[in-house]
């Protein structure tokens, strides 16, 4: 690979680190809000490095002519390769058959889908294909605020329904936001409110999911904030009572920036 | 007379004296068509099929696998080329015991110093050799340093509350698999599968120490960040191919447990600082192949294998790697089975 192409290369993923951390937020659709900070710096390193590459590599090779020695010198460090053809020797005719082999073109792929074709954050199909999230076993329960309808995340709402044996929710409005999941013919059909939440990249997407009942069918992915009661079913506050909700209302919503948390609804 | 000679001057001089001067301007226009059409013919080629909600998911995670691990291939890089340039030979003499057998705890234990995920940790191992530490204490520091850093431990922490055995447990059995294998390759290891490492020559007297870090830097990236994308694709397809209500089939038996959650660390490529969220939510498994999961994935991954075998050579990566995850997996069980 010529020098100049590895610049080219350096400058190309330093610029799609940028693009997607520091001009835009796309960065939250694959990893955390946490990450920003470390991807603008790598960013700007790599775009930094690329362009010190190619600026004092050219400059070298301008200033190399005439003294030969001193060029074959400069380039024996790194045409010495260890991609199998570059031995010491081949230093000496001055070329750059540099050392990096071409599997570093690989990073052409990612560099470039940041910059131009950025696939969208995960969604209804990886929910669709994972269990839920099984939440943590929980004993006290502080007391809910009067407010109807009531803000709540999936997380809080599933543990309630399934763990509270004070039964806060019963008879509550309960207001959550997140996105439409079909579920399969099998699964009884309808959909289900979800949420993906990630630890650290979307490697390690889960899930919480609260069936709805009623309320019209919506596409996979649409962001809905739902309001709506607990679906009766079982036994409140104990493993058989259904995590689910009959809807009153559906209503479209913007995706928020945190999307890969299961944070509360904004008013 | 005068004319004809100059003439000839210059046409004998050109092609050796503009040759490489010309090389950038060949090439510029071929990278930027690249960059052009290569997208574009992707979305035409692959229509509607790019968008398919699979293909989509492929994308995404394939995308943040390299992404997440790109700062830190980047420190780990930074590192090693820093190693190879700026610190002389003596100071590992000095600071390692000098019989190999003892070296390899120490460096085990060293791998604390290094926070961040497993693929800063090849690079760094790999300028260790380069800068005349024995393989086999550079092998036990390349495999403890992911799995053992304050970062990891403090995440795993978190993600079992009330439950320090099993960061205890983590420790223990990550250190053990590391020291043993780094006695293993003492014991076994051939030099040829190694591939010769000629490229890190460490600091040339009259070479600008800059300029070689920035060389030695801006190879080591590009080269192993080619095999990290290789690897996150790997890991991408099993991550959306594989769907995760598989898991719980396998729940049950509790040595096939064992064995399915080493498998499933070694295929999912989840970086070490977020396995232990990982392993914590996967309640239906006993916590022995939980401790599996989470002392084999910063060990031996798909991505990992890509990365070793970039660096090492083939040879290398797959005996290594298959010697790792027995020896993983065994050190797991035992530790898990006194502490759990």
């Amino acid at each position: 690979m010529k020098r100049i192409l590895q610049a080219g290369l350096l400058v190309l993923c330093g610029l799609g680190l940028l693009h997607v951390s520091l001009f835009t937020d796309l960065c939250l659709r694959y990893v955390k809000e946490g990450m920003r900070p470390l991807l603008i710096a790598s960013g700007a390193v790599l775009l930094l490095l690329g362009l010190a590459g190619a600026v004092i590599d050219r400059g070298r090779r301008d200033h190399g002519h005439g003294e030969h020695g001193s060029e074959g010198h400069g380039h024996g460090e790194e045409g010495s390769g260890d991609d199998g053809h570059g031995t010491e020797g081949t230093g000496g005719h001055g070329h750059d058959h540099s050392a990096v082999p071409r599997v570093a073109w690989l990073l052409l792929l990612p560099a470039l889908s940041l910059l131009c074709y950025a696939p969208p954050a995960l969604g209804a199909y990886t929910a669709a294909r994972q269990p839920p999230k099984p939440v943590a076993a929980r004993s006290d329960f502080d007391p809910l605020p009067r407010t109807s309808p009531l803000p709540m995340t999936l997380s809080d709402f599933t543990s309630r329904v399934q763990q509270d044996r004070a039964q806060s929710l019963k008879g509550r409005v309960i207001r959550m936001t997140g996105i439409v999941t079909p579920r399969g013919k099998g699964a009884g059909g309808g959909w289900d409110l979800t949420r993906i939440i990630i630890n650290c990249c979307a490697a390690d997407a889960q899930s919480v999911k609260v069936r709805v009942y009623g309320g019209p069918a919506l596409p996979a992915d649409t962001w809905v904030a739902v309001t709506g009661a607990w679906h009766p079913g079982g036994k409140l506050g104990t493993r058989t009572a259904p995590v689910a909700l009959d809807a009153r209302t559906v209503t479209k919503v913007h995706r928020p920036t945190n999307g890969y948390q299961d944070a509360l609804p904004l008013g | 007379m005068l004319e004809t000679r100059e003439t000839r001057e210059l046409v004998g001089a050109r092609p050796e004296a503009d040759a490489p001067r010309a090389e950038p301007p060949r090439h510029w226009p071929l990278l930027l068509i690249g960059a052009a059409v290569v997208p574009g013919t992707a979305v035409v080629l692959l229509g509607r099929w790019g968008d398919a909600p699979a293909v989509q998911a492929w994308r995404t995670v394939c995308l943040a696998v390299t992404v997440q691990a790109l700062p830190f291939l980047l420190l780990g890089t930074a590192l090693s080329g820093a190693i190879n340039a700026f610190v002389p030979e003596r100071v590992f003499t000095r600071v390692l015991p000098r019989r190999p057998a003892l070296a390899v705890p120490v460096a085990g234990v060293a791998g604390v110093v290094l926070p961040g995920c497993e693929c800063a940790s090849v690079p760094v191992a790999s300028s260790l050799i380069g800068r005349g530490v024995a393989p086999a204490a550079a092998f036990a520091f390349l495999l403890s340093a992911p799995a053992i850093n304050p970062v990891v431990l403090t995440a795993t922490a978190i993600a079992f509350p009330g439950d320090p055995a099993m960061v205890l447990a983590r420790l223990l059995a990550s250190l053990a698999t590391a020291v043993v294998m780094g006695w293993l390759w003492l014991r076994f290891g051939r030099a040829e599968w190694l591939r010769p490492a000629v490229r890190h020559t460490g600091h040339r007297h009259g070479g600008s120490r800059l300029d070689e870090f920035r060389l030695a830097f801006q190879h080591d990236f590009l080269h192993a960040g080619g095999y990290l994308v290789l690897g996150a694709m790997a890991a991408a397809t099993f991550n959306v191919v594989v769907p995760r209500s598989v898991l719980d089939t396998f729940a049950g038996a509790p040595w096939l447990a064992v064995l399915f959650l080493a498998a499933l660390a070694v295929l999912l490529a989840v970086c070490s600082e977020a396995d232990a969220f990982l392993a914590a939510s996967l309640t239906g498994f006993p916590p022995v192949a939980r401790l599996a999961f989470m002392v084999v994935g910063p060990m031996v991954d798909l991505k990992l294998i890509a990365l070793q075998a970039g660096t090492f050579g083939r040879a290398f990566a797959v005996r290594f790697s298959a010697a790792t995850v027995v020896v993983a997996i065994a050190s797991a069980s035992l530790i898990g089975g006194v502490l759990l």
